[in-house]
């Protein structure tokens, strides 16, 4: 890989240098003893600004990220639209924008992210193929929607439009993804969950909820209908404007219905929603179900018949870096992906995009509780030392390969998402 | 002296006020509660164990976001707009009180940036700033956002003052010799002196307070406001809450404070 | 010299608030007037000259709809507030006879608006929710014995949170106006045989017109432009115009969003400027 970065692109010594020290201490030294670059960045000091929503926008990883490579990390977290839109609106304001691969189908043309090189990026070979190529495992089927591998890649450094396949230029770096299901109260509902369709069960009335998000609260009633075998779409992802219609009525007579309590937005509400015991059965993430758990209240994270919606985010350079400032940014893209950060998402509920590096900086037993889908051997620890879950407990739906393997969708921009979000707002003054 | 005696009206006001005051604190109250929640505590009922977990949490690292760093450029800004307002309004105060070609247009101006929705003069003014090439920041782009926001309030609080001004303090500081300056700093200064303070104050925790005109704006940083809803982005606990009371408090200490400085100076001038 | 000087003055004061709203206020409303006739599609935004944004958003019915849920909260909102306001601030200039008492009532009320607005809107939900302080104490104490699902996610709610969010929008004016009334005239109304409601109603009322205007103003423009306190107390449930703008910008709609933007605008402006018709601010302030 280092020899290979070294003839495309013709690295200089001194580059070639931090990255092999890099890869050397990225080969499986225990997180911490990291030597080198500190004192390279310590006297030409870098900051770089970097924003995106809370679920990344960690701060344990800009003090790792100090104390590791010397490089300031200014984290700034926002919700997502308006992560969205800072991306496009004001590109100085930063200089990493850590956005969702969907949302990237539109920040993305705006030429306000400029594509990677892989050359300079050292894990790039370790990265899940689920990002290259759609396909978690060779014989995975593709799942319908924005898949990250469809716009993860463009033809040239200079290039706007996304590649149909791989490429040499990155649009952004893989860092953290997950499958979304249905999140239920188990003491509550009271009977056997195995479908999106179940979250319409008249039993639920006033009691379920889905994401307020337009372009993915859509996706989430596209899986539910589905589910119910009143429409098969040709791409969920990609809907017709029929499909549109068909969806958006549906949804507006189910919330005449009353069959929703409320739609989250932010991942808070959607815990409290859930550990208030306002809603029993709504579409969640993985973490919030967790979180949920974590205050004692009984929630489980669902594995359904149809599969799980996805989403994945990832890290573009800004189009103005340049210079020691984005040697800066490989160099904080490449430790980023070297495995400490990986395995703090993957203890969060979180998936890393480059496992192979997380598993070094995860124990054995927390490797086989999160990613295989394994019983813990010993308590399961959040990262400020408070018990997640006890000794002898499973991962809902199992291992990484069995959930990100059974990615129905992912969360989309569609062609006609100016006629999608017209009827959306008609759903939601509904 | 004796008081003339309270009407039956008196007490049947008196207790739609208290329970004015009790609707205006309830939820606060709510928020008062959860702020001692148990270290294993949500953010709603049941109280899961008392603690004081989160506020010591409060001066702690957070997983995501910086309290301390977003507070003071909330506190630094909320400072910069109270000062611009009260200096701005006053000066739009002053030059109201006379005719000047444009005051009627500048009159509307000054109303349509109270009318503008929040949202839309944010996206504008991020928008134009990238136009222009200049980098937005909560101390350009955000203060002038907030401006448009306090400087009506302040405008038209001066409005109120100066109707109410009798000039025959100013002609008769000018009839014993006054200069203009004169007048104005040791006659009109110290008699609007607490409307100024009310205008600060108003300007201060508009500001503080901002969200929409802000979002599109501070640039890479976030003000406090900013940062507790980025915060819910992630896994958030009752330290919000703890934020809300400790922010409480302190506002009760600056009132406090503004009040006892407010009564100084009227009784200073009552001496005088 | 000195009368140049003196005639160049107010011109000289006022420039500094001209050129704050100028260029952060009316140039950036410029930008978006013209954005506003600009084409976008799902993969970006392009100058053009088409009116079809303003089309598409008066030419809906969900406009009218969403702007007509707007006005009926900005309405109601406005209605309880200026009842709230006025008896609350006749209760602080009328019958608080001190002018210390009078400044400590009037700065307790200000006190919860110190507090940020997120968090003081998101502390109504375990007041309100179904589990939370009003339902468990009504289900404790017997009276209901479903908890009450209406008092959280619906309108009511969102009025309430309002409500308590902009009423000091509406006390400070009247209180401002009240404190200009001179006692000397209601004194003379009492002596003249005018009941309490007679006072109210014919002199109280009449001069606090011009503070109940302002903080009409200050709160109808409130409402309309608000949109967290929808979303979250609707748990998403209903809509509003900047709501709508917001889904719209979320999904990087500017020029529909910016459509959106200016109708709104012109309607605020319009109702406002109905109002100052009614008062002048200016001179009754």
């Amino acid at each position: 890989m280092t020899a290979k970065s070294d003839i495309k692109s013709g690295v200089s010594r001194r580059n070639f240098l931090k990255t092999s020290a890099a890869a050397a201490v990225g080969a499986g030294l225990g997180s911490g003893v990291i030597t080198g670059f500190p004192t390279i960045w310590a006297q030409n000091p870098i900051t770089l600004r970097q924003f995106g929503t809370g679920v990344s926008n960690l701060n344990a990883i800009a003090e790792k990220c100090k104390e590791d490579l010397g490089i300031t990390i200014q984290m700034t977290a926002t919700d997502s639209d308006a992560a969205a839109q800072r991306a496009v609106t004001q590109p100085d304001s930063y200089d990493i924008a850590d956005v969702e691969y969907w949302i990237l189908k539109k920040v993305f043309p705006a030429g306000v992210i400029q594509p990677m090189d892989i050359s300079r990026l050292k894990h790039y070979d370790q990265i899940v193929p689920l990002f290259k190529t759609g396909k978690l495992l060779p014989d995975s089927v593709i799942a319908q929607g924005t898949a990250p591998h469809t716009v993860g890649f463009v033809e040239g450094p200079d290039s706007r439009d996304f590649a149909k396949g791989e490429t040499e230029w990155f649009t952004m770096v893989p860092t953290i993804y997950n499958a979304d299901t249905l999140g239920i109260r188990p003491d509550l509902v009271g009977r056997e969950i195995s479908s999106w369709a179940d979250i319409m069960d008249p039993a639920f009335k006033g009691k379920s909820a889905i994401i307020n998000v337009p372009s993915i609260g859509i996706m989430d009633a596209a899986m539910i209908m589905e589910a119910m075998g009143l429409i098969t779409y040709g791409d969920k992802g990609n809907m017709t404007t029929e499909e549109i219609d068909a969806t958006v009525d549906f949804l507006i007579k189910a919330k005449q219905d009353g069959q929703f309590r409320a739609f989250w937005k932010s991942f808070d509400e959607s815990v409290n929603l859930m550990s208030s015991g306002e809603v029993v059965i709504q579409s969640m993430w993985s973490p919030a179900v967790a979180a949920v758990r974590s205050k004692g209240t009984a929630c489980t994270y669902q594995p359904l018949k149809e599969g799980y919606r996805s989403w994945g985010g990832g890290m573009g350079l800004a189009a103005h870096l340049s210079g020691a400032q984005l040697d800066a940014a490989y160099e904080y893209i490449n430790w980023y992906t070297s495995g400490w950060v990986g395995g703090y998402l993957n203890r969060q509920g979180y998936y890393s995009a480059n496992m192979e590096t997380a598993k070094q900086h995860m124990t054995p037993d927390e490797w086989g509780f999160w990613i295989e889908g394994k019983p813990a051997q010993g308590d399961i620890l959040a990262p400020d030392g408070t018990v997640m879950e006890k000794a002898g407990a499973v991962r809902d739906g199992g291992s990484f390969e069995e959930r990100m393997g059974k990615v129905a969708c992912w969360n989309s921009v569609m062609d006609e998402d100016r006629y999608m979000v017209r009827r959306w707002n008609e759903f939601i003054a509904a | 002296m004796e008081r003339e005696k309270r009407s039956p009206g008196f007490y049947l006001l008196a207790g739609f006020f208290g329970l004015f005051v009790l609707f205006l604190y309830g939820p606060l109250s709510a928020v008062f509660i959860l702020s001692f929640q148990g270290p294993q505590g949500g953010l709603t009922f049941p109280l899961n164990g008392v603690s004081l977990r989160w506020f010591q949490n409060l001066f702690e690292t957070q997983a995501v976001g910086d309290f301390g760093a977003s507070f003071g450029r909330s506190f630094a800004l909320g400072l910069m707009v109270m000062a611009g307002t009260v200096l701005v309004s006053l000066l739009a105060g002053l030059a109201f009180r006379r005719r000047f070609v444009g005051a009627t247009p500048l009159f509307y101006l000054t109303v349509a940036s109270l009318v503008v929705p929040s949202i839309i003069v944010s996206l504008g003014i991020g928008v134009l700033f990238q136009q222009i090439g200049w980098r937005p920041n909560w101390f350009s782009s955000g203060f002038g956002a907030h401006l448009t926001w306090t400087l009506p309030f302040g405008v038209l609080i001066m409005f109120a003052v100066f109707n109410r001004f009798s000039p025959s303090y100013e002609e008769a500081a000018r009839d014993l010799g006054a200069s203009n300056w004169q007048t104005f700093r040791h006659v009109v200064l110290p008699m609007i002196a607490p409307s100024l303070i009310g205008v600060g104050l108003f300007g201060f925790s508009l500001s503080y307070d901002e969200f929409a005109r802000t979002l599109m704006t501070s640039g890479s940083a976030n003000t406090l406001p900013l940062e507790i809803y980025g915060m819910t982005t992630n896994v958030t606990t009752p330290v919000l809450y703890a934020l809300g009371t400790v922010t409480t408090l302190f506002s009760f200490l600056v009132i406090l404070l503004t009040l006892s400085t407010i009564l100084w100076i009227n009784r200073r001038r009552v001496r005088a | 010299m000195n009368a140049l000087l003196a005639r160049a003055t107010p011109y000289l004061q006022a420039t500094p608030l001209l050129l704050i709203l100028g260029f952060f206020l009316a140039v950036p409303i410029l930008l978006l007037l013209v954005v506003s006739f600009w084409d976008y599609d799902f993969a970006g935004i392009y100058p053009d000259f088409l009116t079809l944004n303003y089309a598409e958003a008066l030419g809906s019915w969900v406009t009218w709809r969403i702007y007509a849920n707007t006005l009926k909260y900005a309405v109601i909102v406005w209605a309880i507030t200026a009842l709230v306001g006025f008896w609350v601030a006749y209760f602080l200039a009328f019958h608080v006879r001190t002018a210390t008492m009078q400044m400590v009532l009037f700065l307790i009320c200000t006190v919860p608006f110190l507090t940020s607005n997120i968090i003081r809107m998101i502390s109504w939900i375990p007041v309100l929710g179904r589990n939370g302080l009003i339902n468990s104490g009504l289900t404790g104490a017997g009276i209901i014995e479903q908890p009450i699902e209406w008092l959280l996610y619906s309108d009511f709610a969102v009025v309430l949170a309002m409500v308590h969010l902009y009423t000091l929008f509406m006390v400070t004016p009247i209180f401002n106006a009240m404190m200009r009334i001179d006692k000397s005239l209601v004194e003379a109304a009492r002596d003249a045989g005018a009941k309490d409601w007679q006072v109210i109603w014919n002199v109280v009322l009449p001069l606090a017109k011009p503070g109940i205007a302002i903080g009409t103003i200050f709160v109808v423009t409130l409402v309309m432009a608000d949109f967290s306190t929808v979303q979250v107390m609707s748990g998403g449930q209903s809509a509003s115009v900047a709501l709508m703008m917001r889904n719209q910008m979320s999904l990087l709609q500017y020029p529909a969003a910016a459509a959106n933007a200016i109708v709104l605008l012109v309607l605020v402006l319009l109702m406002v400027a109905g109002m100052l018709r009614i008062v002048d601010i200016r001179k009754e302030l």
